[in-house]
């Protein structure tokens, strides 16, 4: 279910998993892979490395058009990481692409030393972030945001939808340090309104804005959060929500100016409760002194199973109707 | 000193290099002093390997530290740069006072490389097992950029227990990268003991060689051999990684610290501080095994 390719057994199809949004919601298809070449034919500075997972990166596109400055490590992350680091200490812009999970926990040594304290260079994008990998929990990062916030120069981003991936892209190019990046692998939703400013780099994007309260979101969360807000509308209430695609460094102006309007502030991520978005927003308002109804959606501190991300989503509690019931949690009774 | 030109090898006696090695040496005993600690023993191994390396063998510019045509040095085995610091000092890439502070509040030399406060470090180090791994990095974009540079990587034996090493020498071997040396510091130690009865390295040349690289071996403390080692590596093109593993012996050059368990780190007072220094002034003398 991890690897890259689907196994060909004769006669077997394998069953493609229904998306976590909405039937008729629009999708784009590897977004990043498109990006990461487009970037690479205007920067001849960057380089591609990965790690067994071509395929599952969205690579391949890298790969044929580009062979000559892509390096496959083949299952060797730890090394992987710290080549990436040499590569970036001769000029090369290393993007590193494996799985979230493998990108922080595996290599955690690597990265910190060798990437974060260097203050080198390197991209690391990591796949399959939170609940969206059918892997269980040996393929589920539920806690790559928390690790890779606590390191020291390293800026965290995940883009939360299709056409934004390439602007991040772009984006974290322009960033000269080190970054990671999580992104779901293949289709991601198209969810954001035309018109809506573009993602910058470390500020919060607001998509929609609402008299009765907020929900500020990350990654694939976004697009739920915009239907719940949808269902909160016909209940009669109006809830903005914001993209918060640069987890570090926080957007802390954007922070407080949202939680200084005093309404119900709910954060939605796809990652555990502990040390993620919701973590580093409460750390800002409560610095602030800033008192509100606030609420972290996320998994609870516990490890989830292998399913589809559908299933695990409503069985952790992290789908539609949650984002809505929570926020409704937040309400005076 | 200065070194006469910025090309690969010169032609400097064998004295001046062993006085070079002795000046390692003393300068570890004296950096030591200034911190309080420090680790000899791992450094004395190393003594003529940094001789040979930086007064007649790499090809590097010290008024200019990040030439982009000069030969790349990682110390993978961070612990040694108590060593590292004079030679580069003493070559021009910062003046020798700094050291004057070493480890001290606010000294860009700590215990273990920073590449960004030190001219000459081409990477930090400390953390064991990575160094390799970012040669294999900077190897490949100097294949890349075409470019002609060597890249030297200086592990310790006991380094050879992390599995990383072996991911790092599999992927040299797979992408050929001719243009990568190895240098194994083949001390016998590691800290709980002979490296043997912890966790063996060898055969290491047998090793390496089925990963795909071209092996010597040599007396890591005869400086014609180590001379004769780098002269004999092949030049760019010939299509294999190259590994040099230099027999050395753990603290070599003060009687009591070689091959001793109890000098990994450790601090010299008083007439032990004395002693070792006369010892190392006296040069290398044959060992009489036990």
């Amino acid at each position: 279910m991890s690897t890259s390719a689907p196994r060909a057994l004769p006669g077997i199809t394998i069953a493609k998993s229904a998306p976590i949004w909405r039937q008729g919601t629009p999708l784009k298809m590897k977004a990043y892979g498109q990006a990461l070449v487009a970037l690479a034919q205007r920067n001849p500075d960057v380089v591609c490395l990965g790690a067994d997972l071509t395929g599952p990166t969205e690579t391949d596109m890298f790969r044929d058009r580009i062979p000559e400055r892509f390096f496959n490590f083949g299952v060797a992350e730890a090394n992987v990481m710290c080549a990436a680091s040499g590569m970036a200490r001769e000029g090369d812009i290393p993007f590193v692409n494996t799985f979230s999970v493998f990108a922080t926990r595996r290599s955690l040594d690597q990265v910190a030393l060798q990437i974060a304290y260097p203050n080198v260079n390197v991209k690391l994008v990591g796949f399959m972030p939170g609940l969206t990998s059918p892997g269980g929990p040996t393929h589920q990062a539920i806690d790559d945001v928390a690790i890779m916030r606590a390191l020291p120069n390293m800026i965290v981003v995940e883009p939360a939808d299709g056409d934004q991936v390439a602007d991040l892209v772009e984006a974290i190019a322009e960033h000269r340090g080190p970054v990671y990046m999580r992104i779901k692998r293949g289709e991601l939703p198209l969810c954001i309104p035309a018109g809506t400013p573009r993602a910058r780099l470390g500020k919060l994007q607001p998509i929609t804005s609402g008299a009765d309260g907020t929900i500020l979101a990350s990654g694939v969360m976004v697009a739920l959060a915009l239907e719940a807000a949808d269902d909160l509308r016909v209940a009669g209430l109006d809830v903005g929500v914001v993209n918060a695609h640069t987890v570090k460094p926080l957007d802390r102006d954007g922070v407080l100016a949202i939680a200084r309007t005093g309404k119900p502030l709910l954060v939605a991520e796809n990652h555990s409760v502990i040390g993620g978005l919701g973590a580093a927003v409460a750390e800002v308002i409560s610095e602030a002194g800033i008192a509100l109804p606030f609420g972290r959606l996320g998994v609870r501190d516990v490890f989830s199973e292998g399913g589809t991300a559908q299933y695990l989503f409503q069985k952790y509690g992290l789908s539609t109707a949650a984002i809505r019931a929570a926020f409704e949690g937040l309400l005076p009774h | 000193m200065t070194r006469p030109d910025t090309s690969r090898g010169h032609n400097v006696s064998l004295d001046f290099l062993a006085d070079r090695a002795r000046f390692v040496r003393l300068e570890t005993l004296r950096l030591s002093r200034i911190a309080g600690a420090g680790h000899y023993s791992s450094t004395f191994s190393a003594a003529e390997l940094f001789a040979a390396l930086y007064y007649a063998h790499l090809r590097i510019n010290p008024a200019e530290p990040r030439w982009p045509d000069r030969d790349r040095f990682i110390l993978s085995k961070g612990h040694a740069a108590i060593g590292l610091y004079p030679v580069l000092a003493d070559l021009g890439f910062y003046d020798m006072k700094l050291l004057e502070n070493y480890t001290r509040l606010g000294s860009p030399f700590g215990d273990h490389p920073d590449m960004k406060k030190i001219p000459g470090v081409d990477f930090s180090s400390g953390s064991l097992g990575h160094g390799l791994s970012v040669g294999v990095g900077m190897a490949l974009s100097g294949r890349v950029e075409k470019r002609d540079f060597r890249v030297y990587c200086m592990l310790g034996d006991g380094e050879l227990n992390e599995g990383q090493v072996w991911e790092a020498a599999m992927a040299a071997g797979h992408f050929k990268l001719q243009g990568l040396v190895a240098i194994v510091d083949r001390n016998q130690l590691c800290i709980d003991g002979n490296t043997e009865q912890v966790m063996s390295v060898e055969p290491i040349g047998d090793r390496f060689a089925s990963f795909g690289w071209a092996v010597q071996r040599i007396d890591g403390h005869d400086l014609e051999a180590v001379m004769a080692a780098l002269e004999g590596l092949k030049p760019a093109g010939e299509g294999k990684p190259q590994l040099i593993i230099a027999d050395t012996i753990k603290g070599r050059g003060v009687k009591r610290m070689e091959l001793s368990l109890n000098w990994h780190v450790g601090n010299l007072v008083g007439e032990d501080y004395d002693d070792a220094w006369n010892e190392i002034m006296a040069g290398l003398q044959p060992r009489v095994e036990a």
